[in-house]
C-alpha cells in the first residue's frame, strides 16, 4: 500500500489500528508501525493528523524497544540458566539440544 | 529441436551425477568392519564415548610406542589428532591422552595378534563396586587395597572427551591402508602445519547426555510434543529352569529349592563386540552342561521321591550393576518370582554361583588341572558337606577346589542377594556359594572386553556330528578313541559340569551317584563352537524355533557368535533365547506329538516350545524352561530416587550413525587462494557497479516514448489495484 496516496484521515486511522493490533502482543506489528510512520510522524510537512500519528509512532516505538529488550533479556537468561533450571528448563524448551545437557 | 535440448540435458546431468560419485570416492575412503564406544548412563553420570554431530576429524597420527603419545599430547602442531593405536599399547597411551585431550580428536584401536597384549580389559578395577554386598573390601580408588581386576582401567565407566573405534583383526587391511597413507603424507612430522595432511573422520554422534533421569525424562512424551527417544533402560530376558516342575497345586512346588544360578551375558567398551568366553560363556556352558546331566540322572518320573528341587538361573544384565539378580532378588523379596509359583527367601537353602570361569584355563593349557576356588561367606559348618563333596568329586579328575572363608567376595550375583534379600543372606538361613577359577584377582587378564573371545580359553573346536537321537558321545570314549586329550578344555569344563550335576545329585537324593552318566565333552565342544564361534552350529540349529511350514529361519543364522552385550530392554537380544532353548532342548521331554497338538498343550506346570530338533523336522519339548524380565527393579518403581544407588540405572543412548573414513586434508592453500579470489570478485564488481552508476548516461541510451508509455500504463494498474 502506498501511503503516499492515502488521505490524511486514513493514515491516522491505519498506524492507530497497527497500534491497537500491536497491543494484543505482537510488537513486531508496532515495529512495522514505527517504520511505516516514520516519515510521516517526523518528516512530512505538517498537517492536522500528524501529532496524533506521532503520538502512536513513539508509542509503538517505545513498545517494541521494551518488548525487544524484554525478550533479549529472558533468552540470556534462559540460554544460560536452561541446564541448571533442570526439570522447567526442559519443559519450557520445545527442542531440546541432542547429545549435550 | 525441442526433443534434441532434452536429451542434451539428460546426458549433462547424467554425467555430473556420476562424476559427482567419482569425486567424492576420490576423497574419502570409508573404513568398514569398526566397531564404535558409545555413550551409557547411569544415575548421576554420562560414560563412554560421542563424537561432535558433524564427526570428529584429527590428523593421523601412528602410535607405535609411548613417545609417540608424548609428542602427540605435547608438541604435535598440526592438530587435533586422531591416535592410531594397536591393542598392546593402548593401556599405557590412552592414560596419556585423557590426561591432555586438546590434542586429540578420537582415537582408533585396532587388534593385531602378532604384536599381542598380555592384558586388555576396559572394566573397573572392582568390577561392580558400587552395587557390592557388606563386607567386600574392594576399592578402585584406594592403591593399596587388593583388587579384583588389576589391570582394569575403567574406560568403561568414565567419560571420555573423543570418540573411540575398534578394529578387529579381521579388518587389519583398513590399518595398511591408513598406514599407506600415513607414509605418504605425515612422515614429516616436524613440517606439518599447512600441509596437505592424512586424516581420519570418526562419526559416533550420541544422542543422550547427563544421566539417566535426564535421558529418560527427555525420552518419555510430554502434552505438548512427542520428542526424540534419547536413551532406553538396559535389560533382556533371565532364563531359568527347574529340575522338577513347581507349578500351582504340586507338591513339588513347596519343596526347598538350591538355586544354582550363573551370568549370560559379558560387554565390551564397543558396540557389537562382547565375546566374553572366559568372562561370563564358560560359566554358562557348565551350568547347561550340569543342568542337562542332572536331569539325566534324575527321572522326572522320581520327582515325588525327593524333597529338594534344583532351580537353574541364568542372569542377564550383570556387568551393569547386576541388573538380572538384582532384578531377581528384588522379585523374590516381593513373593514375585518366579511368577507361575514365587519363591519366598526361606524357600533357598543353598545358593550356588558359577562365577567367572575359565580365565586360568590358558594357565594349565598343557596340564589336566583346574583349581577351584570356593567363596563363602557363610559358616564353615554349614558348607563343609557340600564342599567336601564337590571336592571329591573334582579330585577324580586332578582338579582341586579351595575354599575361602571370607565376606569379601569377587563380583558375582551373590552381591545382589546379600544387599536386597539381607534378612536371610545376614541371618544365614540361606548358604551362598560362589565357586570360580582365581583366587585374590582375576586370571582372566580380558575381563569385560573386546579380546575376551576364544583364543583366550584356548579352545579349538572338534566338529563332530551329532545324530538325530541327540546322543552325545560320552567323554570317556573321545578320550579313549584319541578324539580329545585330557588336557583340552572341552574335557576339562565337562568333567567339571559333571562334578557339579554329582554333587547336586547327593543333595537332592542324599546319596553318592552310582550311576554312569556324564557330561559329554562332545556337547560342550559343539556349545562352546555356539556361542564363541558361530550362531549357524548344531546346537542352535536344532534349539531353533521350529518353521513353520515353509522354510522358516532355516540355515539363517549368522556365522558369528550372538553379541551377549545385554542390550536395551526394548529389544530383546538373540542370547538368552538360546540359551533357553539349550535348556528345554536338552532336558526337556520330547513328546511325540505334531505342532497343532504341540501348541494345544496346557499344563499349566510346563511350557511348550515346538523347536526343530536334532532332525529339523520339528519337535514338542515339555520343559520347566521359561524366561523373566531381566529390567532393573529402578524402572519398574514408581518415582524411584535414581541418584540413591540402590538398583542398576544403567541406560543407553541412542545414535543415527556410526562410521569413519580416511582422507588427505588440504593444506590450506587452496582454501586462501579461494578466499582471496572471492574477495577480490566482490571488489571488482563493487568498483565496476560505482562506475556504471556514474557513466550511466553515457553507456546506457535515453529510454524510448515507447517503454515510458508502458511505464505509466503500468502504473495505471497498480493504481487501480491499490487504491
Amino acid at each position: 500500500m502506498d501511503l503516499a496516496r492515502l488521505p490524511n484521515d486514513k493514515k491516522l486511522q491505519l498506524c492507530r489500528w497497527y497500534f491497537k493490533v500491536g497491543c494484543v502482543f505482537l510488537p513486531f506489528v508496532w515495529a512495522v508501525n514505527t517504520v511505516w510512520f516514520f516519515k510521516e510522524a517526523f518528516v512530512k510537512p505538517p498537517y492536522d493528523e500528524q501529532k496524533q500519528i506521532k503520538k502512536y509512532v513513539v508509542m509503538s516505538g517505545a513498545g517494541a524497544i521494551i518488548w525487544a529488550i524484554a525478550l533479549a533479556i529472558w533468552v540470556t537468561i534462559y540460554q544460560l540458566q536452561r541446564v541448571s533450571w533442570g526439570v522447567i528448563g526442559d519443559e519450557l524448551s520445545f527442542i531440546v539440544p541432542l547429545g549435550r545437557p | 529441436m525441442n526433443f534434441n535440448y532434452s536429451l542434451l540435458f539428460f546426458i549433462i546431468d547424467i554425467l555430473s551425477y556420476v562424476s559427482c560419485e567419482r569425486l567424492h570416492k576420490q576423497i574419502y575412503s570409508s573404513i568398514e568392519g569398526g566397531a564404535a564406544c558409545f555413550r551409557r548412563l547411569n544415575g548421576t553420570h554420562q560414560v563412554g564415548c560421542s563424537s561432535s554431530d558433524k564427526g570428529a576429524v584429527g590428523v593421523v597420527a601412528l602410535i607405535r610406542d609411548v613417545s609417540d603419545a608424548q609428542w602427540l599430547t605435547q608438541n604435535a602442531t598440526a592438530g587435533p589428532y586422531m591416535a592410531v593405536v594397536g591393542t598392546s599399547l593402548f593401556y599405557d597411551v590412552m592414560d596419556l591422552l585423557l590426561d591432555q585431550p586438546q590434542n586429540v580428536a578420537g582415537v582408533l584401536v585396532f587388534d593385531n595378534a602378532t604384536l599381542g597384549t598380555s592384558s586388555f580389559t576396559q572394566d573397573s578395577k572392582c568390577p561392580n563396586e558400587y552395587s557390592s554386598g557388606p563386607g567386600s573390601q574392594c576399592s578402585s580408588i584406594s592403591k593399596d587395597n587388593k583388587v579384583w581386576n588389576e589391570k582394569g582401567t575403567d574406560l568403561l565407566r568414565k567419560n571420555i572427551p573423543f570418540p573411540i573405534f575398534f578394529l578387529p583383526e579381521s579388518r587389519y587391511e583398513e590399518i595398511t591402508k591408513i598406514e599407506g597413507c600415513y607414509e605418504r603424507y605425515n612422515l614429516d612430522r616436524s613440517n606439518q602445519k599447512n600441509m596437505p595432511l592424512c586424516s581420519i573422520q570418526l562419526h559416533s554422534f550420541m544422542f543422550a547426555a547427563v544421566n539417566s533421569a535426564v535421558c529418560l525424562r527427555r525420552s518419555a512424551t510430554t502434552v505438548l510434543l512427542t520428542p526424540t527417544k534419547v536413551c532406553d533402560p538396559l535389560g533382556d530376558n533371565n532364563v531359568y529352569y527347574s529340575l522338577f516342575p513347581r507349578g500351582k497345586g504340586l507338591e513339588s512346588k513347596t519343596k526347598p529349592v538350591i538355586l544354582v544360578t550363573a551370568r549370560i551375558d559379558s560387554a565390551s567398551l564397543f558396540d557389537g563386540v562382547s565375546p566374553g568366553a572366559a568372562s561370563s560363556v564358560v560359566g554358562m556352558v557348565t551350568l547347561i552342561t550340569a543342568a542337562t546331566s542332572l536331569a539325566q540322572m534324575i527321572p522326572l518320573k522320581d520327582a515325588n521321591l525327593y524333597d529338594r528341587n534344583v532351580l537353574w538361573t541364568l542372569f542377564n544384565g550383570e556387568t551393569f550393576d547386576y541388573i538380572g539378580s538384582q532384578r531377581v532378588a528384588y522379585d523374590i523379596s516381593r513373593g514375585a518370582w518366579p511368577p507361575s509359583a514365587p519363591l519366598s527367601p526361606s524357600d533357598i537353602p543353598l545358593h550356588i554361583e558359577l562365577g567367572q570361569i575359565g580365565g586360568s584355563l590358558m594357565l594349565n593349557k598343557d596340564n589336566e588341572s583346574w583349581p577351584f576356588y570356593a567363596y563363602t561367606p557363610d559358616d564353615i559348618s554349614k558348607v563343609t558337606q557340600i564342599l567336601e563333596e564337590l571336592n571329591s568329586n573334582l579330585g577324580v579328575h586332578k582338579m582341586t577346589l579351595s575354599p575361602v572363608f571370607t565376606d569379601n567376595l569377587p563380583p558375582s550375583s551373590l552381591h545382589s542377594f546379600r544387599r536386597i534379600l539381607k534378612n536371610v543372606t545376614e541371618s544365614g538361613s540361606l548358604t551362598e556359594v560362589l565357586l570360580t577359577d582365581f583366587n585374590e584377582k582375576f586370571t582372566n587378564m580380558f575381563y569385560n572386553s573386546a579380546l575376551d573371545d576364544y583364543h583366550n580359553i584356548g579352545f579349538l573346536y572338534h566338529n563332530i556330528s551329532i545324530g538325530s537321537d541327540g546322543k552325545f558321545i560320552p567323554t570317556d570314549e573321545l578320550i579313549l578313541n584319541g578324539t580329545m586329550k585330557k588336557t583340552e578344555i572341552q574335557v576339562k569344563i565337562a568333567q567339571f559340569a559333571t562334578a557339579v550335576a554329582r554333587t547336586l545329585y547327593k543333595e537332592v537324593v542324599g546319596n553318592p551317584y552310582a550311576g554312569s552318566v556324564t557330561a559329554s565333552a562332545h556337547l560342550v565342544d559343539e556349545m562352546l563352537y555356539c556361542f564363541l564361534r558361530s550362531q549357524a552350529c548344531r546346537l542352535l540349529l536344532a534349539a531353533d524355533y521350529g518353521s513353520s511350514g515353509s522354510g522358516g529361519r532355516d540355515e539363517r543364522l549368522p556365522e558369528q557368535p550372538a553379541p551377549l552385550y545385554v542390550g536395551v530392554a526394548a529389544w530383546s537380544g538373540t542370547a538368552p533365547v538360546f540359551a533357553g532353548h539349550l535348556l528345554a532342548l536338552l532336558t526337556g521331554d520330547h513328546l511325540a506329538v505334531n505342532r497343532t497338538k504341540c501348541d494345544a498343550l496346557t499344563d499349566p506346570n510346563y511350557s511348550y516350545y515346538w523347536l526343530k530338533g536334532w532332525n529339523h523336522t520339528g519337535v514338542c519339548i515339555q520343559t520347566t524352561m521359561n524366561f523373566s524380565q531381566a529390567v532393573s527393579p529402578a524402572f519398574i518403581t514408581p518415582d524411584y530416587d535414581f541418584t540413591s544407588g540402590t538398583y542398576s540405572t544403567w541406560t543407553e543412548s541412542v545414535w543415527l550413525s556410526m562410521w569413519a573414513r580416511v582422507f588427505v586434508s588440504a593444506g590450506g592453500g587452496g582454501a586462501r587462494a579461494a578466499a582471496a579470489g572471492g574477495a577480490a570478485a566482490t571488489l571488482l564488481a563493487a568498483a565496476l557497479t560505482a562506475w556504471l552508476r556514474r557513466h550511466a548516461a553515457a553507456v546506457f541510451s535515453a529510454p524510448s516514448t515507447q517503454v515510458l508509455h508502458d511505464a505509466s500504463s503500468a502504473a495505471g494498474i497498480l493504481r487501480t489495484v491499490n487504491c
